[in-house]
């Protein structure tokens, strides 16, 4: 049995992190789509068309009962095979896009969740005044609505961000070398001889960024509400 | 669409869902005692086992699911071959993936349950002694079952993030649901079938918990305090 020799997980931190651009690009993007898609289906749950409604509830309850590594299977290695079928091609598509594919979908519907609760915290009275001085539907939503749902979805907002970057993790099951895929790397190389620190080492580097981002949001939550009434 | 194998993969992948059950279950249990344990202790805010619990919990919510379980995969053997002598190489993988999921149900329950702890208000503990209940029985009859329903839509949440955190048991060789499509599905490529039996089993059960979740809400309804929110 090996032993374990905590000055390994000091030596894997550096190696790991050089994989940190690939995991940033991850997350980032995939929260940008992510946000996208979420508010398609939030204002489509938003609406007054039932057929509509149902559409959106139907997405965000697949969403959340499938998970991730699933979803990540049948998009990089089921979809190619379907669309072949009819014709498509899909194999120059790099694995980092199927990545951020598969985590927009995913966290597409929490981000759906998050910003209709925020839509619907803010009070109803808010719009009607807006309306009453004159404001098109349009301007009442981007200057009195939205900078006060903002304020209220940044917590949520934080907690997705976190959620999102712990499943960018996931993108070493389809061979992309993000933080874990490095980390699987580095331990390869030795051929695992110190695959515990290393995993350690990873898990380090997540837990602190995680933890930056959890200031972080603090922060903008504490700057974005300074002198507003929310 | 290749149906020859569905028929034939189906009932070897249903087979694989008591295993997934098995892990989530099992997580969950031991895991919701920790977590309640936990919440006691930093309610209560005793030295040192707080702060402890909040460092655990910070910690467990930092690091991803597949991290986790590898290095209670690697580092418990290691652990409890230093402690005790004993050779824990052969204890089944399932053991493992049982600990990592505890782990995180407890850091993410306690939270919950801490959160639904301070909402019952202070005056029914209080209102509990003053007719003679000791704190145990204060707890157990007047403070728990109110902060049970306050808990319960998050736990429900909770418990289905479970179920779909046993796929990555996968990585550290389990059969449950998820290596089992993917063992089948390899030798003749039929990944697009293998999943979409494997999405489909993954939802029903999410759908059947959360009904399961959704009637024990409506049961624990009348410990809900009656005052509007």
């Amino acid at each position: 049995m090996n032993t374990f020799q905590p000055i390994e997980i000091l030596r894997a931190v550096p190696k790991i992190f050089q994989a940190f651009p690939t995991t940033m690009l991850i997350l980032l993007a995939s929260l940008a789509f992510s946000m996208l898609i979420g508010a398609v289906f939030a204002m489509m749950s938003l609406s007054r068309n039932k057929v509509l409604n149902a559409v959106s509830k139907g997405y965000v309850s697949f969403m959340r009962g499938i998970p991730t590594l699933i979803l990540i299977f049948l998009i990089y290695l089921g979809m190619p095979q379907l669309l072949k079928q009819v014709g498509i091609d899909m194999t120059g598509i790099s694995l980092t896009a199927y990545i951020i594919a598969c985590l927009s979908l995913s966290a597409s519907a929490n981000m759906s969740e998050m910003m209709r609760s925020a839509y619907l915290a803010v009070d109803k009275g808010q719009r009607e005044a807006a309306l009453s001085v004159g404001m098109s539907p349009a301007a009442a939503f981007a200057r009195i609505i939205l900078p006060q749902a903002v304020g209220v979805a940044i917590p949520a907002l934080g907690n997705n961000m976190i959620m999102l970057f712990k499943e960018t993790s996931l993108a070493f099951t389809i061979g992309v070398l993000d933080m874990l895929g490095k980390a699987r790397a580095v331990s390869a190389a030795n051929y695992g001889a110190t695959k515990l620190e290393i995993y350690i080492a990873a898990g380090i580097i997540f837990w602190a960024l995680c933890f930056l981002m959890e200031k972080g949001t603090k922060l903008a939550e504490k700057a974005y509400t300074k002198g507003r009434k929310i | 669409m290749n149906f020859d194998f569905i028929r034939e993969a189906l009932p070897q992948v249903l087979a694989a869902v008591p295993v997934t059950l098995e892990m989530a279950v099992l997580a969950t249990i031991a895991g919701w005692i920790l977590g309640i344990l936990m919440a006691v202790a930093r309610r209560n805010k005793i030295p040192v086992l707080s702060q402890l619990c909040a460092a655990f919990v910070s910690f467990i919510r930092g690091v991803p699911m597949v991290i986790l379980l590898y290095v209670s995969y690697y580092a418990l053997p290691m652990i409890i071959y230093s402690a005790t002598g004993i050779d824990a190489t052969s204890v089944p993988a399932i053991w493992y993936a049982i600990a990592a999921l505890t782990l995180d149900q407890a850091a993410y329950s306690s939270e919950v349950f801490r959160a639904a702890l301070n909402s019952v208000n202070r005056g029914q503990l209080e209102a509990a002694w003053s007719v003679g209940m000791t704190t145990w029985q204060a707890m157990r009859r007047i403070v728990f079952p109110q902060a049970l329903a306050v808990a319960l839509p998050n736990l429900s949440g909770l418990f289905v993030g479970i179920i779909k955190g046993t796929s990555l048991a996968y990585y550290v060789g389990v059969y449950e649901i998820t290596a089992t499509a993917n063992l089948l599905a390899t030798p003749g490529l039929n990944f697009i079938e293998a999943y979409v039996i494997t999405t489909l089993i993954y939802e029903l059960i999410s759908f059947i918990c959360n009904r399961l979740f959704r009637s024990a809400e409506i049961r624990l309804g009348r410990f809900r305090p009656k005052t509007a929110a």
